[in-house]
């Protein structure tokens, strides 16, 4: 009973982090171009597809952490340009033109990788024995990668220049552009790297769950959770709500079905939004 | 009467005049097969137009008004199925679960505005979907209820029921009606125009002595009564009810079809609902892949016309109607701004 529970907990944490890292992008492109990016759980299932399509075509697993972030980062430029740019400050206009770009990921997956869900497995083989069972090695490491994502994002949005710029036009977009900073430039990048984040975080975690047109749905509503109980525009509030909600998932997993699980980290979030709204981190972080 | 107002006139006589004729001209000129498609599409409209008193009457946008839908719905079919109900009991009943579960969940959900409520309406939409999938039982989960319809109304040996396609066609047609017309009326009336002030600007709204939790929550409700209205008749519709009508995916299409029909008109989301339904049924019989020309359609029509296509239509007519008033009838762009 003890180690289901740790089991569940860990599995929690490590599924935690990698959707700390989807929801980050999503934060990112809310937080800056005031989009609620329906289309975000498939910008992650676009990383999956992009990994699967990079194994098969190169035989290494690998190279998927570098093609999903990429094929991301570019495909997510261009749909700054061509879709969000035209309807940018509409809020509600942007949720029917993600909504839009969401059927229209999904499927032109379908029809170019087909409509059946594919397994990729583990590219590190291992495992080792952890709380009576063999653990997968390969989980561990996709935890330790998405924590150095997640440091390398904090550390480029707070030590580069261009890291600056995007802190510098979310605060105060008419002062950054008075100040020479091309704002333009900016918020194609901005959503870009939301993409590329999302993207980045579907290759790690193909192995762990299934290459599948859909895989963004169930997803969607998880990363949205994030964001708002660690606070809206809050990065590293979202991050922790991110870990906080997949560990506790986990853990009333180890006592009840995982719908009644999902149930509770609703509830939770009911409250989160009644009681505090702006966020349970709000004062801790900024 | 202006030239403007002749012309949207002789529409709505048009289109009233096709509706009634739809039992004959239809099956005449394509097939049967078409009268419940339209009957269809009615019924989604009243769905979409949930959304759009909400969003384009006081500014406040749902994204899960599929709760609502899915309530009236499973009161029917529980009432049918489970309690023995007849027709109008169950119609009843659904509409009270509705409308209830409006009420009970806008106290919470009003307090908040813009993004925040937003989210919080998809959450309790959530938590009610999974509890319904979970709950077997009473729901029969993603499998549904599956129930035979009574009659509508019985007179000593003559029954009428929706096994007569133009009797089901004819109830859905004058449901829909006059829940728009009760909508319409909402909108012209002193409460109409104080959600139109709330939407507009909240703050001032309340500076002038309006009470804007109250007009939110009176809205929630009369949407989730809408909802109710819509999900029931889908029930009796299709013989069937089943919790993934309660997904998100359901409240997120709703807000598509009024959004894109054109939000604060009461025509809109019937244009928007009609427009993507056909779509989807013209395109769907010869290419699989349907979906593409949705998204696409769905991103060109935010892009070209940012107040949908009534609000499209409307800019043209008063361009070739009174071209001399055009500086006049062009409204402000910000009206559906966003709150900071």
């Amino acid at each position: 009973m003890m180690h289901t529970l740790l089991l569940l907990a860990l599995n929690g944490l490590i599924w935690g982090l990698i959707i700390a890292l989807i929801a980050l992008g999503l934060s990112v492109i809310f937080g800056l171009l005031d989009i609620i990016n329906i289309a975000h759980g498939d910008f992650f299932m676009v990383g999956t597809v992009v990994a699967w399509f990079t194994l098969e075509a190169t035989g290494s697993f690998w190279l998927g952490f570098i093609t999903a972030p990429l094929f991301g980062f570019l495909l997510g430029a261009l749909i700054q340009r061509i879709v969000i740019q035209p309807i940018r400050n509409v809020a509600a206009l942007s949720i029917v033109a993600t909504f839009g770009l969401s059927l229209i990921l999904q499927e032109s997956v379908r029809i170019s990788f087909g409509p059946t869900p594919h397994r990729i497995l583990p590219p590190i083989q291992a495992t080792i024995p952890l709380f009576g069972i063999e653990y997968e090695v390969y989980r561990l490491f996709a935890a330790a990668i998405a924590v150095a994502a997640l440091l390398g994002f904090f550390l480029f949005l707070n030590h580069t220049k261009l890291g600056t710029w995007m802190r510098a036009v979310r605060h105060d977009r008419d002062t950054a552009i008075a100040m020479g900073i091309p704002a333009q430039r900016v918020y194609v990048f901005t959503f870009a790297i939301g993409f590329a984040l999302a993207a980045f975080g579907g290759a790690v975690a193909a192995p762990i769950t299934t290459v599948d047109f859909r895989g963004g749905v169930d997803i969607l509503p998880f990363c949205f959770m994030a964001v708002i109980i660690g606070g809206l525009g809050n990065l590293p509030g979202t991050a922790a709500a991110a870990v906080l909600l997949a560990f506790l998932e986990g853990v009333i997993q180890s006592f009840a079905d995982p719908t009644v699980a999902r149930i509770a980290s609703l509830v939770l979030m009911s409250a989160v939004l009644l009681l505090r709204p702006q966020g349970l981190f709000k004062g801790l972080t900024r | 009467m202006t030239r403007r107002a002749t012309i949207e006139r002789a529409l709505l006589v048009a289109f009233a005049a096709f509706m009634l004729a739809v039992p004959w001209l239809i099956p005449a000129l394509i097939n049967g097969f078409w009268v419940s498609l339209i009957a269809e599409i009615l019924i989604w409209s009243l769905f979409a137009s949930s959304v759009n008193l909400l969003y384009g009457y006081i500014g406040l946008l749902s994204f899960g008004q599929a709760l609502y839908f899915g309530f009236g719905m499973y009161g029917v079919a529980v009432g049918i199925d489970q309690l023995g109900l007849g027709f109008w009991p169950a119609f009843g009943l659904g509409i009270f679960a509705a409308t209830a579960m409006a009420f009970v969940s806008g106290i919470f959900a009003v307090r908040l505005s813009w993004h925040y409520f937003a989210i919080i309406t998809v959450v309790f939409s959530l938590i009610f979907y999974f509890l319904a999938v979970t709950q077997k039982w009473l729901t029969g989960g993603d499998d549904g209820i599956n129930f035979t319809l009574p009659p509508t109304f019985s007179f000593g040996g003559t029954q009428l029921s929706f096994t007569s396609a133009t009797f089901q066609y004819f109830f859905i047609l004058a449901t829909v009606m006059l829940c728009l017309w009760l909508m319409q009326c909402v909108t012209r009336s002193p409460l109409g125009k104080a959600f139109l002030a709330v939407r507009d600007n909240d703050v001032r709204a309340s500076l002038i002595g309006l009470n804007v939790y109250g007009l939110r929550l009176t809205a929630f409700v009369m949407a989730g009564f809408l909802a109710g209205v819509a999900g029931a008749l889908f029930a009796f519709f299709g013989r069937y009810a089943s919790a993934s009508y309660m997904f998100y995916h359901v409240s997120g299409e709703a807000v598509v079809w009024a959004i894109v029909g054109g939000a604060g008109t009461l025509f809109g989301p019937l244009v928007g609902t009609a427009l993507f339904i056909l779509i989807r049924e013209l395109v769907s019989t010869h290419w699989e892949h349907h979906s593409l020309i949705v998204g696409v359609t769905a991103i060109l029509v935010v892009i070209l016309a940012p107040r949908g296509i009534v609000g499209l239509w409307r800019d043209v007519l008063a361009r070739i109607a009174e071209p001399a008033d055009v500086e006049r009838s062009v409204e402000p762009a910000a009206e559906l701004r966003t709150e900071p």
